[in-house]
Protein backbone atom coordinates (compact mmCIF):
# COMPACT_ATOMS: atom_id res chain seq x y z
CA UNK A 1 0.00 0.00 0.00
CA UNK A 2 2.92 2.42 1.14
CA UNK A 3 4.63 1.59 -2.40
CA UNK A 4 1.23 2.74 -4.07
CA UNK A 5 0.90 5.61 -2.18
CA UNK A 6 4.37 7.05 -2.89
CA UNK A 7 4.04 6.08 -6.88
CA UNK A 8 0.85 8.03 -7.12
CA UNK A 9 2.60 10.85 -4.69
CA UNK A 10 5.37 10.72 -7.54
CA UNK A 11 3.23 10.99 -10.44
CA UNK A 12 1.19 13.54 -9.30
CA UNK A 13 4.69 15.71 -8.54
CA UNK A 14 5.88 14.95 -12.06
CA UNK A 15 2.82 16.17 -13.67
CA UNK A 16 2.65 19.32 -11.83
CA UNK A 17 6.20 19.81 -12.35
CA UNK A 18 6.04 18.95 -16.23
CA UNK A 19 2.93 20.66 -17.26
CA UNK A 20 4.22 23.81 -14.98
CA UNK A 21 7.78 23.51 -16.88
CA UNK A 22 6.45 22.95 -20.24
CA UNK A 23 4.42 25.97 -20.15
CA UNK A 24 7.40 28.07 -19.48
CA UNK A 25 9.17 25.64 -22.32
CA UNK A 26 5.98 26.38 -25.23
CA UNK A 27 6.43 30.54 -24.21
CA UNK A 28 9.96 30.15 -24.82
CA UNK A 29 9.80 28.14 -27.61
CA UNK A 30 7.02 30.25 -29.28
CA UNK A 31 8.80 33.23 -28.78
CA UNK A 32 11.49 31.64 -30.53
CA UNK A 33 9.77 30.71 -33.17
CA UNK A 34 8.51 33.96 -34.43
CA UNK A 35 12.02 35.57 -34.30
CA UNK A 36 13.41 32.71 -36.15
CA UNK A 37 10.48 33.39 -38.71
CA UNK A 38 11.39 37.42 -39.15
CA UNK A 39 15.23 36.01 -39.19
CA UNK A 40 14.02 33.30 -42.56
CA UNK A 41 11.39 36.57 -43.74
CA UNK A 42 14.62 39.19 -43.16
CA UNK A 43 17.18 36.83 -44.76
CA UNK A 44 20.12 38.06 -42.42
CA UNK A 45 21.22 37.42 -39.19
CA UNK A 46 19.62 39.58 -36.58
CA UNK A 47 21.54 41.97 -34.07
CA UNK A 48 20.57 43.13 -30.82
CA UNK A 49 22.97 45.98 -31.06
CA UNK A 50 20.52 46.87 -34.34
CA UNK A 51 17.32 46.47 -32.46
CA UNK A 52 19.23 49.29 -29.54
CA UNK A 53 19.04 51.71 -32.36
CA UNK A 54 15.73 51.23 -33.22
CA UNK A 55 14.17 51.17 -30.01
CA UNK A 56 15.52 54.26 -29.42
CA UNK A 57 15.69 56.00 -33.01
CA UNK A 58 13.66 59.47 -33.47
CA UNK A 59 13.80 58.59 -37.27
CA UNK A 60 11.03 61.22 -37.55
CA UNK A 61 8.02 60.31 -40.72
CA UNK A 62 5.62 59.32 -38.10
CA UNK A 63 3.08 61.21 -35.94
CA UNK A 64 4.27 64.13 -34.45
CA UNK A 65 2.98 62.45 -31.01
CA UNK A 66 5.25 59.32 -30.99
CA UNK A 67 8.66 60.42 -32.45
CA UNK A 68 10.13 56.96 -30.85
CA UNK A 69 9.27 53.94 -28.98
CA UNK A 70 10.59 55.55 -26.12
CA UNK A 71 7.73 58.31 -25.61
CA UNK A 72 5.65 55.86 -24.62
CA UNK A 73 7.97 52.26 -23.51
CA UNK A 74 10.38 54.71 -21.71
CA UNK A 75 14.33 55.09 -21.81
CA UNK A 76 15.11 51.64 -20.95
CA UNK A 77 13.09 48.27 -21.74
CA UNK A 78 13.71 47.04 -18.30
CA UNK A 79 11.62 50.16 -16.91
CA UNK A 80 7.67 49.94 -17.04
CA UNK A 81 6.90 52.50 -19.20
CA UNK A 82 3.26 54.67 -19.70
CA UNK A 83 0.95 55.68 -22.72
CA UNK A 84 0.12 59.12 -23.86
CA UNK A 85 -3.44 58.45 -22.44
CA UNK A 86 -1.27 57.25 -18.57
CA UNK A 87 -2.12 53.32 -18.97
CA UNK A 88 1.04 51.31 -17.69
CA UNK A 89 2.99 49.56 -20.21
CA UNK A 90 5.07 46.32 -18.88
CA UNK A 91 8.60 46.82 -19.31
CA UNK A 92 9.23 45.56 -22.69
CA UNK A 93 12.47 43.10 -21.57
CA UNK A 94 11.72 39.53 -21.64
CA UNK A 95 14.06 39.12 -18.03
CA UNK A 96 11.29 41.67 -16.46
CA UNK A 97 8.24 40.33 -18.53
CA UNK A 98 8.50 36.88 -19.48
CA UNK A 99 5.21 36.40 -21.47
CA UNK A 100 6.48 39.09 -23.62
CA UNK A 101 6.39 38.39 -27.79
CA UNK A 102 4.65 34.74 -26.88
CA UNK A 103 1.56 35.48 -28.47
CA UNK A 104 1.80 35.67 -32.65
CA UNK A 105 -1.31 37.89 -33.31
CA UNK A 106 -0.57 40.70 -30.25
CA UNK A 107 2.99 40.83 -31.61
CA UNK A 108 1.71 41.53 -34.82
CA UNK A 109 -1.14 44.02 -33.63
CA UNK A 110 1.56 46.04 -31.69
CA UNK A 111 4.52 46.39 -34.79
CA UNK A 112 1.60 47.53 -37.41
CA UNK A 113 0.34 50.00 -35.10
CA UNK A 114 3.73 51.31 -33.24
CA UNK A 115 5.49 51.17 -36.45
CA UNK A 116 2.77 52.86 -38.28
CA UNK A 117 2.55 55.88 -35.18
CA UNK A 118 7.15 55.99 -34.52
CA UNK A 119 8.00 55.49 -38.11
CA UNK A 120 5.10 56.28 -40.48
CA UNK A 121 4.99 52.87 -42.21
CA UNK A 122 5.14 49.27 -41.50
CA UNK A 123 8.66 47.59 -40.12
CA UNK A 124 10.72 45.22 -41.94
CA UNK A 125 11.20 41.50 -41.00
CA UNK A 126 14.97 42.03 -40.22
CA UNK A 127 13.75 45.73 -38.05
CA UNK A 128 11.27 43.57 -36.27
CA UNK A 129 13.93 40.78 -35.91
CA UNK A 130 16.20 42.99 -34.95
CA UNK A 131 14.00 44.65 -32.23
CA UNK A 132 13.01 40.93 -30.76
CA UNK A 133 16.20 40.14 -30.61
CA UNK A 134 17.17 43.22 -28.43
CA UNK A 135 14.38 43.07 -26.28
CA UNK A 136 14.69 38.77 -25.30
CA UNK A 137 18.46 39.74 -24.58
CA UNK A 138 17.16 42.11 -22.31
CA UNK B 1 -48.49 95.27 39.85
CA UNK B 2 -45.11 93.48 39.94
CA UNK B 3 -42.60 93.63 36.79
CA UNK B 4 -42.94 89.97 37.07
CA UNK B 5 -46.82 89.92 35.79
CA UNK B 6 -45.72 91.74 32.61
CA UNK B 7 -43.89 89.01 31.67
CA UNK B 8 -45.61 86.46 30.10
CA UNK B 9 -44.17 83.40 27.95
CA UNK B 10 -45.39 83.72 24.22
CA UNK B 11 -42.68 81.45 22.18
CA UNK B 12 -43.10 77.89 24.18
CA UNK B 13 -39.88 75.87 24.01
CA UNK B 14 -40.53 73.60 20.59
CA UNK B 15 -41.29 76.85 19.13
CA UNK B 16 -38.35 78.86 19.44
CA UNK B 17 -36.16 75.76 18.45
CA UNK B 18 -37.94 75.04 15.47
CA UNK B 19 -37.01 78.72 14.51
CA UNK B 20 -33.28 78.42 14.80
CA UNK B 21 -33.00 75.15 13.93
CA UNK B 22 -34.43 76.28 10.51
CA UNK B 23 -32.13 79.06 10.19
CA UNK B 24 -29.74 76.46 10.71
CA UNK B 25 -30.99 74.07 8.20
CA UNK B 26 -32.09 77.22 5.38
CA UNK B 27 -28.29 78.43 6.18
CA UNK B 28 -26.65 75.42 5.81
CA UNK B 29 -28.79 74.79 1.88
CA UNK B 30 -28.33 78.28 0.71
CA UNK B 31 -24.39 77.72 1.44
CA UNK B 32 -24.22 74.37 0.30
CA UNK B 33 -26.43 75.18 -2.64
CA UNK B 34 -24.50 78.30 -3.68
CA UNK B 35 -20.79 78.28 -2.69
CA UNK B 36 -19.58 74.96 -2.13
CA UNK B 37 -18.39 72.72 -4.22
CA UNK B 38 -20.54 69.43 -5.87
CA UNK B 39 -19.18 66.94 -3.87
CA UNK B 40 -21.01 68.54 -1.00
CA UNK B 41 -24.09 67.71 -2.49
CA UNK B 42 -24.61 65.14 0.04
CA UNK B 43 -24.87 67.90 2.44
CA UNK B 44 -27.39 69.93 0.76
CA UNK B 45 -30.04 66.92 0.32
CA UNK B 46 -29.74 66.51 4.12
CA UNK B 47 -30.37 70.45 4.56
CA UNK B 48 -33.91 69.88 2.33
CA UNK B 49 -35.08 67.02 4.06
CA UNK B 50 -34.60 68.64 7.50
CA UNK B 51 -35.96 71.95 6.39
CA UNK B 52 -39.25 69.54 5.20
CA UNK B 53 -39.47 68.08 8.31
CA UNK B 54 -39.25 71.62 10.27
CA UNK B 55 -41.42 72.68 8.30
CA UNK B 56 -44.55 70.12 8.57
CA UNK B 57 -43.62 70.09 12.34
CA UNK B 58 -44.72 73.65 12.57
CA UNK B 59 -47.72 73.10 11.12
CA UNK B 60 -48.56 70.24 12.94
CA UNK B 61 -47.59 72.69 16.13
CA UNK B 62 -49.74 75.21 14.88
CA UNK B 63 -52.37 73.11 15.72
CA UNK B 64 -51.44 71.66 19.15
CA UNK B 65 -49.10 74.01 20.38
CA UNK B 66 -48.91 76.54 23.29
CA UNK B 67 -51.64 80.24 22.90
CA UNK B 68 -49.23 82.06 20.14
CA UNK B 69 -47.68 78.78 17.99
CA UNK B 70 -50.90 77.93 16.90
CA UNK B 71 -52.29 79.30 13.50
CA UNK B 72 -55.25 80.44 14.27
CA UNK B 73 -54.09 83.13 16.51
CA UNK B 74 -52.34 84.90 13.62
CA UNK B 75 -54.96 84.07 10.81
CA UNK B 76 -55.91 87.38 10.36
CA UNK B 77 -58.57 88.30 7.87
CA UNK B 78 -57.66 90.21 4.76
CA UNK B 79 -58.57 93.64 5.97
CA UNK B 80 -56.21 93.14 9.47
CA UNK B 81 -53.53 92.64 6.68
CA UNK B 82 -54.61 95.58 5.13
CA UNK B 83 -54.81 97.81 7.98
CA UNK B 84 -51.34 96.93 9.97
CA UNK B 85 -49.44 97.41 6.54
CA UNK B 86 -51.44 101.18 6.05
CA UNK B 87 -50.08 101.77 9.95
CA UNK B 88 -46.77 100.40 9.48
CA UNK B 89 -46.52 103.16 6.56
CA UNK B 90 -47.66 105.61 8.95
CA UNK B 91 -44.80 103.94 10.88
CA UNK B 92 -47.29 103.63 14.06
CA UNK B 93 -47.74 100.01 13.68
CA UNK B 94 -50.28 98.97 16.91
CA UNK B 95 -48.81 96.43 18.98
CA UNK B 96 -49.44 92.69 19.27
CA UNK B 97 -47.93 89.81 21.67
CA UNK B 98 -47.66 87.27 19.52
CA UNK B 99 -47.10 87.22 15.98
CA UNK B 100 -48.87 90.64 13.89
CA UNK B 101 -50.24 90.15 10.55
CA UNK B 102 -47.07 91.38 8.39
CA UNK B 103 -45.45 88.18 10.23
CA UNK B 104 -47.98 86.07 9.85
CA UNK B 105 -48.25 86.97 6.34
CA UNK B 106 -44.46 86.25 6.45
CA UNK B 107 -44.76 82.91 8.07
CA UNK B 108 -47.25 81.94 5.61
CA UNK B 109 -44.96 82.93 2.21
CA UNK B 110 -41.86 81.16 3.99
CA UNK B 111 -43.95 78.32 4.14
CA UNK B 112 -44.71 78.21 0.58
CA UNK B 113 -41.75 79.13 -0.71
CA UNK B 114 -39.71 76.07 1.87
CA UNK B 115 -41.90 73.60 0.37
CA UNK B 116 -41.60 74.59 -3.33
CA UNK B 117 -38.39 74.95 -2.95
CA UNK B 118 -37.49 71.55 -1.27
CA UNK B 119 -39.97 69.51 -3.74
CA UNK B 120 -38.67 70.67 -6.53
CA UNK B 121 -34.96 70.18 -4.77
CA UNK B 122 -36.40 66.35 -5.00
CA UNK B 123 -37.28 66.88 -8.61
CA UNK B 124 -33.62 68.10 -9.50
CA UNK B 125 -32.49 65.20 -7.34
CA UNK B 126 -34.31 62.47 -9.09
CA UNK B 127 -34.19 63.62 -12.48
CA UNK B 128 -31.00 65.53 -13.36
CA UNK B 129 -28.43 63.17 -10.60
CA UNK B 130 -30.99 59.87 -10.47
CA UNK B 131 -30.82 59.99 -7.15
CA UNK B 132 -33.08 59.87 -4.19
CA UNK B 133 -36.61 58.57 -4.04
CA UNK B 134 -37.44 59.96 -7.45
CA UNK B 135 -34.51 58.85 -9.31
CA UNK B 136 -37.31 55.90 -10.82
CA UNK B 137 -39.54 58.55 -12.26
CA UNK B 138 -38.67 62.04 -12.90
CA UNK B 139 -36.55 62.07 -16.41
CA UNK B 140 -34.02 64.48 -16.68
CA UNK B 141 -36.01 66.67 -18.91
CA UNK B 142 -38.36 67.04 -15.67
CA UNK B 143 -35.11 67.61 -13.26
CA UNK B 144 -33.90 70.35 -15.82
CA UNK B 145 -37.03 72.22 -15.69
CA UNK B 146 -37.45 71.73 -11.93
CA UNK B 147 -33.87 72.80 -11.24
CA UNK B 148 -34.71 76.16 -12.86
CA UNK B 149 -37.88 76.50 -10.95
CA UNK B 150 -36.17 75.55 -7.81
CA UNK B 151 -33.22 78.75 -8.74
CA UNK B 152 -35.80 81.21 -8.89
CA UNK B 153 -38.12 79.93 -5.78
CA UNK B 154 -34.37 80.45 -3.78
CA UNK B 155 -33.98 84.00 -4.77
CA UNK B 156 -37.63 84.74 -3.57
CA UNK B 157 -36.84 83.09 -0.41
CA UNK B 158 -33.93 84.89 -0.33
CA UNK B 159 -35.93 88.22 -0.83
CA UNK B 160 -38.21 86.81 1.82
CA UNK B 161 -35.49 86.67 4.56
CA UNK B 162 -34.16 90.09 4.05
CA UNK B 163 -37.43 91.40 4.36
CA UNK B 164 -38.14 89.54 7.65
CA UNK B 165 -35.10 90.97 9.09
CA UNK B 166 -36.12 94.24 7.88
CA UNK B 167 -39.26 93.83 9.17
CA UNK B 168 -38.37 92.68 12.69
CA UNK B 169 -35.43 95.74 12.78
CA UNK B 170 -38.26 98.30 11.40
CA UNK B 171 -41.02 97.29 14.00
CA UNK B 172 -38.33 97.26 16.89
CA UNK B 173 -37.57 100.64 16.15
CA UNK B 174 -41.87 102.04 15.79
CA UNK B 175 -43.07 99.82 18.47
CA UNK B 176 -39.59 100.37 20.84
CA UNK B 177 -40.36 96.18 21.67
CA UNK B 178 -37.28 93.74 21.66
CA UNK B 179 -38.73 91.09 19.26
CA UNK B 180 -35.11 89.10 18.93
CA UNK B 181 -34.77 87.89 22.57
CA UNK B 182 -38.43 86.70 23.19
CA UNK B 183 -36.53 84.19 20.45
CA UNK B 184 -34.45 82.88 22.62
CA UNK B 185 -36.04 83.35 26.12
CA UNK B 186 -40.07 83.16 24.82
CA UNK B 187 -40.61 85.76 26.96
CA UNK B 188 -42.32 89.12 26.49
CA UNK B 189 -43.22 91.75 28.64
CA UNK B 190 -46.55 93.49 27.96
CA UNK B 191 -47.25 96.71 27.94
CA UNK B 192 -49.08 98.55 30.74
CA UNK B 193 -52.54 98.24 30.40
CA UNK B 194 -52.25 95.21 27.11
CA UNK B 195 -54.37 92.44 28.17
CA UNK B 196 -53.28 88.95 27.13
CA UNK B 197 -55.88 86.37 26.04
CA UNK B 198 -56.37 83.14 27.41
CA UNK B 199 -52.96 80.92 27.08
CA UNK B 200 -54.01 77.76 26.09
CA UNK B 201 -51.65 75.12 26.30
CA UNK B 202 -49.58 72.94 24.23
CA UNK B 203 -51.03 69.40 23.30
CA UNK B 204 -47.65 67.70 22.88
CA UNK B 205 -48.90 64.08 22.73
CA UNK B 206 -50.95 64.55 19.85
CA UNK B 207 -48.88 66.66 18.06
CA UNK B 208 -46.36 63.33 18.32
CA UNK B 209 -48.89 61.17 17.05
CA UNK B 210 -49.36 63.00 14.19
CA UNK B 211 -46.15 64.04 13.42
CA UNK B 212 -45.09 60.23 14.25
CA UNK B 213 -48.29 59.26 11.18
CA UNK B 214 -46.67 62.00 8.76
CA UNK B 215 -43.34 60.43 9.01
CA UNK B 216 -45.09 56.88 8.93
CA UNK B 217 -46.82 57.90 5.62
CA UNK B 218 -44.68 60.01 3.87
CA UNK B 219 -41.39 58.04 4.78
CA UNK B 220 -43.01 54.42 3.33
CA UNK B 221 -44.48 56.36 0.27
CA UNK B 222 -40.52 57.82 -0.07
CA UNK B 223 -39.04 54.54 1.00
CA UNK B 224 -41.31 52.88 -1.70
CA UNK B 225 -40.55 54.82 -4.48
CA UNK B 226 -36.78 54.67 -3.93
CA UNK B 227 -36.95 50.88 -4.45
CA UNK B 228 -37.69 51.50 -8.22
CA UNK B 229 -34.37 51.10 -10.39
CA UNK B 230 -33.27 54.76 -11.69
CA UNK B 231 -34.38 55.98 -14.81
CA UNK B 232 -32.28 55.93 -17.65
CA UNK B 233 -29.71 53.50 -16.44
CA UNK B 234 -29.09 50.71 -18.34
CA UNK B 235 -27.13 47.78 -16.81
CA UNK B 236 -24.20 47.86 -19.00
CA UNK B 237 -22.96 44.50 -20.59
CA UNK B 238 -19.20 44.69 -20.70
CA UNK B 239 -18.04 43.87 -24.19
CA UNK B 240 -14.84 42.47 -23.86
CA UNK B 241 -12.83 43.45 -27.31
CA UNK B 242 -13.77 47.00 -25.92
CA UNK B 243 -12.46 46.51 -22.66
CA UNK B 244 -9.04 44.72 -23.69
CA UNK B 245 -7.82 46.69 -27.11
CA UNK B 246 -9.81 50.38 -25.94
CA UNK B 247 -8.11 49.59 -22.22
CA UNK B 248 -4.37 48.39 -23.69
CA UNK B 249 -3.82 52.13 -24.12
CA UNK B 250 -6.30 54.25 -21.99
CA UNK B 251 -9.30 54.50 -19.19
CA UNK B 252 -12.68 52.46 -20.63
CA UNK B 253 -14.58 55.28 -21.17
CA UNK B 254 -18.03 54.86 -20.43
CA UNK B 255 -20.06 54.76 -23.72
CA UNK B 256 -22.35 57.18 -22.53
CA UNK B 257 -19.83 60.17 -23.02
CA UNK B 258 -20.48 60.98 -26.38
CA UNK B 259 -23.32 60.37 -28.84
CA UNK B 260 -23.49 57.85 -31.21
CA UNK B 261 -22.36 60.13 -34.58
CA UNK B 262 -19.06 60.87 -32.60
CA UNK B 263 -18.22 57.01 -32.01
CA UNK B 264 -19.05 56.04 -35.34
CA UNK B 265 -16.63 58.88 -36.99
CA UNK B 266 -14.11 57.62 -34.01
CA UNK B 267 -14.48 54.12 -34.86
CA UNK B 268 -13.83 54.93 -38.65
CA UNK B 269 -10.64 56.80 -38.51
CA UNK B 270 -8.37 54.20 -35.68
CA UNK B 271 -5.64 54.61 -37.99
CA UNK B 272 -5.46 58.11 -36.63
CA UNK B 273 -6.82 57.83 -33.09
CA UNK B 274 -5.87 60.98 -31.24
CA UNK B 275 -1.87 60.86 -32.88
CA UNK B 276 -1.78 57.07 -32.96
CA UNK B 277 -2.92 54.39 -35.06
CA UNK B 278 -4.83 52.23 -32.85
CA UNK B 279 -6.50 50.33 -36.24
CA UNK B 280 -7.59 46.63 -35.69
CA UNK B 281 -9.16 43.82 -37.14
CA UNK B 282 -12.22 44.71 -38.90
CA UNK B 283 -13.90 42.16 -37.21
CA UNK B 284 -13.19 43.68 -33.94
CA UNK B 285 -13.62 47.16 -34.65
CA UNK B 286 -17.15 45.97 -36.25
CA UNK B 287 -17.88 44.84 -33.50
CA UNK B 288 -17.04 47.75 -30.41
CA UNK B 289 -17.92 50.07 -33.04
CA UNK B 290 -21.69 47.90 -33.12
CA UNK B 291 -21.47 47.96 -29.05
CA UNK B 292 -20.59 51.87 -28.97
CA UNK B 293 -23.62 52.71 -31.02
CA UNK B 294 -25.94 51.01 -29.14
CA UNK B 295 -24.46 52.13 -25.94
CA UNK B 296 -23.90 55.54 -26.71
CA UNK B 297 -25.31 59.10 -24.82
CA UNK B 298 -29.07 58.72 -26.13
CA UNK B 299 -29.52 55.40 -24.88
CA UNK B 300 -29.04 56.90 -21.47
CA UNK B 301 -30.93 59.30 -19.23
CA UNK B 302 -28.08 60.55 -16.69
CA UNK B 303 -27.04 63.80 -16.33
CA UNK B 304 -23.49 63.00 -18.27
CA UNK B 305 -25.53 61.44 -21.04
CA UNK B 306 -27.39 64.54 -21.37
CA UNK B 307 -24.91 66.61 -21.45
CA UNK B 308 -22.69 64.77 -23.95
CA UNK B 309 -25.37 63.98 -26.39
CA UNK B 310 -25.29 67.16 -27.38
CA UNK B 311 -21.40 67.21 -28.53
CA UNK B 312 -21.14 67.83 -31.83
CA UNK B 313 -19.95 64.76 -34.00
CA UNK B 314 -17.63 67.16 -36.26
CA UNK B 315 -15.93 69.22 -33.74
CA UNK B 316 -13.78 66.77 -30.87
CA UNK B 317 -14.06 63.35 -30.06
CA UNK B 318 -12.31 63.95 -26.93
CA UNK B 319 -14.50 63.86 -24.10
CA UNK B 320 -11.78 66.31 -22.18
CA UNK B 321 -11.78 68.88 -25.07
CA UNK B 322 -15.55 69.55 -24.80
CA UNK B 323 -16.82 72.52 -23.83
CA UNK B 324 -19.28 71.30 -21.21
CA UNK B 325 -15.93 68.82 -19.35
CA UNK B 326 -14.07 71.98 -19.50
CA UNK B 327 -17.05 73.91 -17.96
CA UNK B 328 -17.48 71.39 -15.37
CA UNK B 329 -13.94 71.28 -14.35
CA UNK B 330 -12.61 74.96 -14.50
CA UNK B 331 -12.26 75.23 -10.81
CA UNK B 332 -9.61 72.20 -10.87
CA UNK B 333 -6.44 73.70 -11.40
CA UNK B 334 -3.65 72.04 -13.52
CA UNK B 335 -1.82 71.03 -10.59
CA UNK B 336 -4.21 69.09 -9.13
CA UNK B 337 -3.95 66.73 -12.80
CA UNK B 338 -0.54 66.34 -12.16
CA UNK B 339 -0.72 64.31 -9.16
CA UNK B 340 -0.07 61.04 -9.07
CA UNK B 341 -3.16 59.49 -8.20
CA UNK B 342 -5.15 61.57 -10.75
CA UNK B 343 -2.80 61.01 -13.26
CA UNK B 344 -4.07 63.39 -15.79
CA UNK B 345 -7.37 64.23 -17.46
CA UNK B 346 -7.56 61.29 -19.24
CA UNK B 347 -8.44 59.00 -15.76
CA UNK B 348 -11.77 60.16 -15.40
CA UNK B 349 -12.29 57.00 -12.29
CA UNK B 350 -9.28 58.51 -10.46
CA UNK B 351 -11.50 61.11 -9.00
CA UNK B 352 -15.25 59.76 -10.25
CA UNK B 353 -15.34 56.91 -8.53
CA UNK B 354 -18.53 55.95 -10.46
CA UNK B 355 -17.10 56.66 -13.54
CA UNK B 356 -17.22 52.85 -15.04
CA UNK B 357 -21.42 52.88 -14.11
CA UNK B 358 -21.61 56.05 -16.23
CA UNK B 359 -23.31 58.13 -13.12
CA UNK B 360 -20.78 60.48 -12.11
CA UNK B 361 -22.26 61.62 -9.17
CA UNK B 362 -21.72 64.58 -7.32
CA UNK B 363 -20.96 62.76 -4.12
CA UNK B 364 -18.88 60.26 -5.93
CA UNK B 365 -16.19 62.68 -6.78
CA UNK B 366 -12.61 62.45 -3.98
CA UNK B 367 -9.80 64.11 -5.73
CA UNK B 368 -6.42 61.92 -4.34
CA UNK B 369 -4.47 64.42 -2.03
CA UNK B 370 -1.40 63.64 -3.37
Amino acid sequence: MKTLKNTIAIAATAVLFSSVSSGIVVAISTRDTIIKDFAVKAGAPLSAERGKALFETKAGGGKPETPSCTTCHGASPMNTGKTRAGKLIEPMAVSKTPERFTEIKKVKKWFRRNCKSVLGRECTPQEKGDFLTFMSSK
Amino acid sequence: MSDHEHRIKVWDIPTRLFHWLLVVAVGTGLITGFISPEWWMGIHIWAGYGTVLLVVFRLVWGVFGSEYSRIETFAFTPGEVIAHLRELIFLRPLHYIGHNPAGAMMIFALIFFLFGITISGLLVLGGEENQGPLAGVISYQVGDVAAEVHEVLVFVLMVLISLHIIGVILEMRLTGENLITPMFNGHKVIPEGEVASELRSSKPLLAAIFLFAFAVISGSVLWALSTMPPSGIIQLAKNANYTAECGDCHEVYHPSLLPKASWAKLMKDLENHFGEDASLDQGVTDGIAGYLQAHAAEAWDTEASNRFSKVSSTTTHQITATAYWKRKHKDIGAEVFKRKGVGGKVHCSSCHLDAASGRFDDQKIKIPEQ
